[in-house]
């Protein structure tokens, strides 16, 4: 039900995912307010977390949401995997709050996919979930997004790098030195030192770490930056009529790339530490980034992350 | 309170919360004192909920319906001030 473009775009990405991929999706929403469902399962309830409501008491009030009910539904086995463009932080505490935390988890974390053209995305972790934390979870949010981009992506031993303000250990707060020490003496971490706000994109590393609310301003930034320089080239281009003209060649292998840097091209962010997948999907999700967002959580319990995690994080509980 | 269940007096219910709040913060219960406040222990708000809805659930088989206000959360600062509440609700001594 959440999203700026909910329910339409919703529905229709959901049912894109299911004609293009084969995916069983159930709908989950306040039926007079759905509309038509496409032909999809809809699994009814009756609240709506706004997007401007409290995450932790509007999950303990608003049970029969549509969010609290979709954790339900990973729960208890009815669903592999839950995606919401709604209220990322209510998303957040329904995974949590239903699908419980893993075991040894201090924090769940938020993990998301950047584009790093020429390789497999870079894993921004903490990007929002927790704006307070400690070196051991920093630790931790290293070692679970290493194990995502090694089951999602294939990746062998995926490089990490502390987000910080220099490269020497001697660079930034207590927080991130204390975490670069903890890095250094991880021998299942392949780290490879602290990492500047410039290497976001494009990243030398596959994973770089950092606290949720650093995470989140550098993720927003990034954004913004980026949709800046798009809209300015764009505006550049329609100057005059020679410089349309030119635009007429440049775009055809612009927009490839403006595409592919685009947020839902990547489908959202993924929620590690929880017993459960849990996809959030940006706010202004169209039918494209709903649909991949449903894919790579279908991909997620294809490549077992859960269970990867969950053997990272306790190896002595690997099944 | 159902007739296998234990009697409950303030000690443990200290037990219960410190046990409670020990798993969810990946701490030994032996770091958690009831003189310490949330705050200190680094429980945030999600960590609060996720005690009171264990708790409402380990304690439900001493009164049906166990529930804590929401609008109450805010007073509880420290462990002594969750054990407290919960020993007035359930009227132990």
């Amino acid at each position: 039900m959440g999203g700026d473009f909910a329910p339409t775009e919703v529905i229709l990405g959901a049912r894109r995912a299911v004609d293009e991929f084969g995916l069983n999706v159930i709908l989950v929403g306040v039926p007079e307010l759905l509309g038509d469902p496409l032909g999809l399962e809809v699994v009814a309830c009756s609240e709506v977390i706004a997007m401007d409501d409290d995450p932790a008491a509007s999950v303990r009030k608003k049970k029969d949401s549509s969010l609290v009910r979709a954790a339900e539904l990973v729960r208890d086995g009815r669903a592999c995997a839950m995606v919401s463009a709604g209220n990322t932080g209510a998303a957040m505490a329904s995974a949590l709050l239903r699908m419980g935390r893993l075991p040894g988890v201090v924090r769940p974390c938020i993990a998301t996919p950047i584009p790093n053209p020429g390789r497999t995305p870079m894993v921004l972790v903490d990007a929002g979930a927790n704006a307070e934390c400690t070196s051991e979870m920093l630790v931790q949010f290293a070692q679970m997004a290493s194990t995502f981009v090694e089951a999602h992506y294939h990746v062998e031993r995926p490089s990490v790098g502390l987000l910080s303000i220099g490269e020497e250990s001697s660079k930034g707060t207590p927080l991130v030195k204390e975490t670069h020490q903890l890095l250094r003496e991880m021998s299942t971490l392949n780290f490879q030192g602290n990492v500047e706000g410039r290497d976001l994109i494009p990243s030398p590393v596959d994973v770089v770490v950092t606290d949720g609310f650093t995470g989140n301003v550098a993720l927003k930034t990034l954004e913004g930056a980026l949709k800046f320089v798009f809209s300015t080239m764009l505006s550049a281009i329609d100057t005059n009529d020679a410089t349309r003209a030119a635009g007429d060649v440049l775009l055809e292998h612009l927009l490839p790339v403006a595409t592919r840097l685009r947020p839902e091209s990547q489908g959202g962010a993924l929620l590690l530490g929880v017993d459960g997948i849990c996809v959030i999907s940006h706010g202004s999700s169209n039918a494209t980034a709903i649909m991949n967002a449903l894919r790579v959580a279908d991909e997620m319990d294809r490549d077992e992350v859960v269970g990867k995690v969950r053997a990272t994080i306790r190896p002595d509980q690997a099944a | 309170m159902s007739a296998d269940t234990a009697p409950l007096d303030r000690a443990a219910i200290l037990v219960l919360v410190r046990d409670q709040l020990a798993e969810i913060l990946e701490k030994s219960p032996e770091d958690i004192n009831e003189d310490v406040s949330f705050e200190d222990l680094g429980a945030d708000s999600l960590a609060l909920i996720e005690l009171v809805e264990a708790l409402e659930e380990s304690l439900a088989s001493y009164e049906d319906g166990f529930h804590i206000d929401d609008e109450d959360l805010e007073g509880l600062t420290s462990v002594r001030d969750a054990v407290n509440y919960v020993a007035v609700k359930l009227q132990v001594a």
